[in-house]
């Protein structure tokens, strides 16, 4: 591939994104992202693939979604890192698994457990998806300078969402439930669907990821009350986990300068 | 278990250890990296199993070495815990993986590809074996500190050394090679038999883990350059600096 020419399903080529990208899985949340940087422009919008592209600090830095799932996010993985990009923070929503979760409260994402299909196409399971660590020091950072109620951890990528929300109407339903228990005994704090491929791809690549993620409710905290529902409705907001990234990814950008 | 029940296989009891605690793999280590200590006793030695007390920065703190292996890594673990042990660093030697790695290089090991058996008995495969953030950013200040050079990464965590050093000779030989391929292709800096149990064990008993190791030698560099390094003491010095940095910031937030 010529360097001019546009990647298959991103639809970019080198140039049209920084070094840093963010990460959400839903293009409809690109826009809420890109308007925290300094002069966002959209670049392309092919498939479930939104990319903006502006400034941080002066630095230039872009968001594509990757659409749902280790597939997708894979293929969006593959192609930035094909046009520069180095660095990769993923920017979601996710389920809150440790009993005592603040509905709301910030995951920064440590490692992936590789409950998925993509990530096994390039390295076998025992290896780790694991995020670099000036990442994870930079989005804890973040975390604090946005003020929000965070913790640290491994994060359940999942294939299937209706297999984790409603277990009981699979087939496998035993073998479902079992794992899950095991995640929660080994100390995941979320469950999402994106990481770990990204995690995994990125170490092939020899390039930089990390994830922070907003928690809903653990299921000892779900909320009972009228009340409590509003709480929750206004905590888990995407803006926050948003102000999180942008934050960290400022620092990430400010340690990388002194370098 | 009471007070003064010993723990089966370590043969220590409560108060026999400090929360810190280093884990090399040779008992003939433990005095080596004791020597640091202020204060070292020599507390219990039985099986592979080695362990002495001392303080750093008036912080209790231990060694104790778990044998060749992820089975008695693990028992090592477990029965640290019951002890009241909290914060673990694996000290050891390895192989390198990647050719920009020399022979005296240090690895700071980030997360372990759980190339092993042991791990199986406690977790599904697809977990990650993840160290503790405050345990590796305390290891790479403290190789920094002292001007050690470092990698900082993955290690491969095997069951079998010479299934490593001699896979041609295995009846599974083309799996081995091909498994090794993989492994430095996914960035792995270094080759050792234990940090993924060591890791394991610390999530699900929601205790703090991280390792640093000696690169001793590398054998994807040339004929030239296989080196084979045997002075521990960066090693050992940047472990128990670590150590001091931990107790300090652990210190700042109580």
């Amino acid at each position: 591939m010529r360097e001019q020419d546009l990647q298959h399903h991103i639809q970019l080529r080198r140039g049209d994104v920084g070094r840093y990208v963010l990460l959400p899985g839903d293009p409809g949340r690109c826009d809420k992202i890109a308007s925290y940087f300094d002069y966002p422009h959209l670049m392309a919008y092919n498939r479930e693939y939104k990319t903006y592209t502006g400034t941080l600090l002066g630095e230039k830095v872009s968001v594509t979604s990757t659409g749902i799932g280790g597939p997708s996010a894979a293929i969006a993985v593959e192609e930035l890192v094909a046009i520069g990009a180095d660095t990769f923070i993923r920017v979601g929503t996710s389920g809150g698994i440790q009993p005592g979760t603040i509905p709301g409260e910030i995951a920064v994402v440590t490692a992936a457990i590789r409950d998925e299909g993509t990530s096994l196409h390039y390295l076998p399971v025992e290896f780790p998806a694991v995020a670099d660590t000036d990442v994870v020091l930079a989005m804890i950072e973040g975390a604090k300078r946005a003020g929000m109620p965070y913790r640290v951890g491994i994060s359940q990528t999942k294939d299937s969402y209706y297999g984790e929300v409603e277990p009981e109407r699979m087939p496998i339903a035993n073998q479902l439930i079992e794992r899950w228990d095991a995640w929660v005994a080994g100390g995941a704090i979320c469950s999402e669907m994106e990481s770990a491929a990204i995690f995994i791809v990125s170490s092939i690549h020899h390039v930089r990821a990390g994830g922070v993620m907003l928690m809903s409710f653990s299921e000892d905290n779900t909320p009972q009350t009228e009340e409590e529902w509003q709480r929750f409705e206004e905590m888990f907001n995407i803006e926050r986990v948003i102000q999180t990234a942008i934050e960290g990814l400022k620092v990430l950008i400010e340690r990388d300068s002194k370098k | 278990m009471l007070e003064e029940d010993l723990v089966h296989h370590l043969q220590m009891k409560k108060g026999d250890v400090g929360r810190y605690v280093l884990l090399p793999g040779d008992p003939g280590r433990c005095e080596a990296i004791a020597n640091y200590f202020d204060d070292p006793q020599l507390v219990a030695y039985n099986r592979e199993y080695k362990t002495y007390t001392g303080t750093l920065l008036g912080e209790k703190v231990s060694v104790t070495s778990t044998g060749i292996g992820c089975p008695s890594t693990a028992i090592a673990v477990e029965e640290l815990v019951m002890l009241g042990a909290d914060t673990f660093i694996r000290v050891g030697t390895s192989g390198g993986m990647q050719p920009y790695e020399k022979p005296g290089d240090l690895a700071i090991v980030t997360a372990a590809i759980r190339d092993e058996g042991t791990t199986l008995q406690y977790m599904p495969p697809e977990f990650p074996a993840v160290a503790d953030v405050e345990v590796v950013t305390a290891l790479r200040e403290a190789a920094i500190k002292l001007d050690n050079p470092y990698h900082l990464g993955i290690s491969q965590s095997k069951d079998s050394f010479y299934g490593q050093h001699q896979p041609e000779r295995m009846p599974s030989a083309n799996r081995l090679l091909d498994r090794w391929k993989a492994w430095k292709m996914g960035g792995a800096i270094c080759s050792e038999m234990e940090a993924s149990s060591i890791f394991i064990l610390s999530s699900i008993l929601r205790k703090r883990a991280g390792g640093i190791m000696l690169i001793v030698a590398n054998q994807e560099l040339d004929e030239p350059h296989r080196t084979v390094i045997r002075d521990l003491t960066d090693l050992i010095e940047t472990s128990i600096e670590a150590l001091r940095i931990l107790i300090e910031r652990d210190r700042q937030k109580a």
